[in-house]
């Protein structure tokens, strides 16, 4: 069993009178520490997955487990709750609250929820994270003070504040130039293998798609591909895999 | 919540024009209320003071006699009783006046006006020249037997100018028909409405047109130290005069249909049957208890401007918000993706409303004690046609603290109703929507 599953997950969107299917039963299995790219054109399904794996939206039809758990029948207050307990999330318009400044922004997500964290482990974990990123400097500026390599590493930050078992990053370069799109990856995969947090990014950018460990690749809502970079992935997730419709499975 | 007031509180500067504009509604809104509601609240307090001065008192006693036929005669022979009841009762009497007065009518060249003519001992009652100034003629000329002196409304009415001699026809205490002749001594400047009932003469001469023996006269009045004093200070000295003499039953505004707490005095004084001499006490406050239902009209009023400017505020309140929440449709989506439930973002934007309210309502506030202060200080005159509801010739103002404070309540319950529905529609986005419509 994976951290993440998904069960011949349909997703269809009306649109207008049309109803639009983004998501054609797709199932697979993402391990805990994964560092995993979704990857495929615009329009082949990869924000609708990444947003249904962060409980941001719900399936039309199958399930998502998030650590064996089906999350398709927990009410909105309880979905916010696990979305603020076990995930983390990157933008790709990074979305920081531009009306609190860098610490304030890491720190926005540790004041929600129930669960409430000594001042000092705060500030200490919140300054970790922050010279981690290289923002030390920054952290009293706003964000329309930085640049936009500057922003997503205080998205970063901010979506490992929780200390979350999975990241979820939709699109994480693609406001930025490819250099500083490199670094933030770096960064990623350094966290990843620090913290062993599961990190789920999707990208259309294929120089960005090999640097993950496990790689799905989607067309038209459906999986075309979903393998390890050393091995075929249905094996850990047989249950899962099983059902695909994956073509390269 | 307190990170959601946060950002509430600084979303406000996020867009400053709006924000100042909207806040400036609020605050215009509140002064003008603010402003009736301060005028209504000096309102009651100052007819009343004037009102005390003109008719020489806060407390009243007046006497009525039954003839061995029946007939009552309004007359204070002898007053010892009551003085010593007032002086046992410790109430805080600055002086005490005595009076006496009839409604007549007054004739000259032809042209007639009925009027009020009040007999002051006017070397007694130094601070009538005080309050009364005369546009025409002398106080030193009061010292004429017949003097008297009229408003400037009355004069103009009769056409009278100081010095003409004026016929007056009345009827005595005891119901016969009388003439009397005054000297027009002085003009005083018109008090509006109420000129009618400034027209004044000696008491030794109102006593002698009324058949009245000297010394004897009609109201005692008390003058206190303040009008707050009035009602303990007549409540003890009534508890007092009735072990002493008799006395009318003190009114209440209901019995009879009456309007007024002293129309029910004088109409329970028909009712009953008694013998000899009674006496009875008011008040000025029972004597002016329709200004009470002007205070309550003048309130009314502010609550009505206060209603009408705020709908109209509060469509554009909603407006504003209902426009926020599109521009921050991505800070709700990513907001509820980090773990903020649904009722966190409705109580972010009411939170919003509510500081913009609280702020604006507070400017508000503080704008119109300025004003009030910047008001008061023009000096209008004695003079002023509306003198009575002034204090000493300045317009002044009292707020109520707990009227001010509703009046923040209002202002931040109607905020809350503006922008219900866009926070409540801000709270019902799911935020994978919420996310979507932001890229």
């Amino acid at each position: 069993m994976g951290i993440v599953e998904l069960q011949n997950v349909r997703k269809v969107y009306p649109l207008g009178k049309l109803q639009v299917e983004a998501v054609k039963g797709v199932s697979f299995c993402i391990e805990k520490g994964d560092f995993i790219s979704i990857a495929g054109p615009s329009g082949s399904g990869k924000t609708t997955i990444l947003n249904m794996i962060g409980l941001v939206d719900q399936p039309t039809s199958g399930e998502v487990l998030l650590d064996g758990k089906p999350t398709s029948s927990l009410k909105d207050a309880e979905l916010t709750r696990l979305r603020h307990e076990t995930l983390g999330f990157i933008f790709q318009s990074f979305n920081l609250i531009p009306v609190l400044n860098v610490w304030e922004n890491i720190e926005f997500p540790l004041l929600l929820g129930k669960t409430r964290v000594g001042k000092d482990e705060k500030k200490e974990w919140i300054d970790h994270l922050i010279e981690e990123v290289g923002l030390s400097d920054w952290r009293k500026h706003k964000p329309n003070e930085l640049s936009g390599g500057q922003r997503q590493r205080v998205a970063i930050a901010r979506a490992l504040v929780t200390r979350p078992q999975i990241v979820l990053a939709d699109e994480p370069t693609a406001n930025l130039d490819s250099a500083t799109g490199e670094q933030i990856l770096e960064l990623m995969k350094k966290i990843n293998r620090e913290l062993e947090t599961t990190f789920i990014f999707s990208t259309h950018d294929a120089r960005i798609v090999d640097t993950a460990d496990h790689i799905i690749r989607l067309r038209d809502g459906l999986v075309t591909e979903n393998r390890r970079r050393d091995e075929d992935a249905t094996a850990a997730c047989a249950s899962a895999d099983a059902s695909s419709g994956a073509a390269g499975a | 919540m307190k990170t959601l007031a946060n950002i509430a509180l600084r979303n406000l500067s996020r867009q400053k024009r709006r924000s100042i504009l909207l806040g400036s509604a609020i605050a215009f809104g509140v002064m003008i209320v603010t402003l009736i509601n301060g005028f209504a609240g000096a309102f009651s307090e100052n007819v009343s003071e004037n009102f005390s001065n003109l008719m020489a008192g806060h407390i009243f006693l007046s006497g009525s006699e039954k003839e061995a036929g029946g007939k009552e005669l309004s007359v204070i022979r002898d007053d010892s009783a009551l003085t010593a009841a007032v002086k046992a009762s410790g109430a805080p009497v600055k002086y005490i006046t005595r009076r006496s007065a009839f409604t007549g009518t007054l004739i000259f060249e032809g042209k007639k006006i009925r009027t009020n003519v009040d007999g002051a001992d006017l070397e007694q009652e130094t601070f009538l020249r005080e309050r009364l100034l005369l546009k025409k003629g002398s106080w030193d000329a009061m010292t004429e037997a017949g003097a008297l002196i009229l408003s400037e409304k009355i004069a103009a009415k009769l056409n009278v100018e100081v010095g003409d001699r004026i016929l007056v026809q009345m009827q005595t205490v005891t119901g016969q028909n009388n003439v009397g002749e005054f000297t027009l001594a002085g003009i005083s400047y018109d008090a509006g409405i109420f000129g009618q009932m400034m027209s004044y003469a000696n008491l030794a001469y109102v006593n002698e047109l009324l058949g009245l023996k000297p010394g004897e006269y009609q109201t005692m009045g008390l003058m206190l130290d303040g009008l707050k004093h009035t009602e303990k200070s007549a409540s003890d000295i009534y508890a007092g005069l009735s072990e002493s003499v008799q006395l009318f039953t003190r009114g209440e505004k209901d019995e009879n249909g009456a309007q007024t707490p002293f129309q029910a005095l004088l109409k329970q004084q028909k009712k009953e049957s008694w013998e000899g001499v009674r006496y009875r006490l008011f008040t000025i406050n029972e004597v002016l208890s329709q200004v009470q239902q002007i205070v309550a009209a003048l309130d009314t009023t502010a609550a009505v401007i206060l209603v009408v400017l705020f709908v109209i505020i509060m469509v554009g309140i909603t407006n504003t918000f209902r426009m926020v929440m599109f521009e921050r449709i991505g800070e709700i989506g990513t907001m509820r993706a980090l773990g903020v439930q649904r009722g966190g973002v409705r109580s972010m934007f009411l939170l919003e409303a509510v500081f913009l309210a609280l702020g604006g309502a507070v400017v508000g506030i503080l704008l119109a004690l300025v004003a009030m202060s910047i008001i008061s200080l023009i000096n209008f005159g004695m003079n002023s046609p509306a003198f009575i509801l002034m204090k000493n010739g300045h317009l002044s103002f009292y707020l109520p603290p707990l009227k001010a404070i509703g009046n923040i309540l209002v202002i931040a319950a109607l905020t809350l109703v503006a922008v219900a529905s866009p926070a409540g529609k801000a709270a019902k986005l799911t935020p994978a929507e919420a996310l979507r419509t932001s890229k």
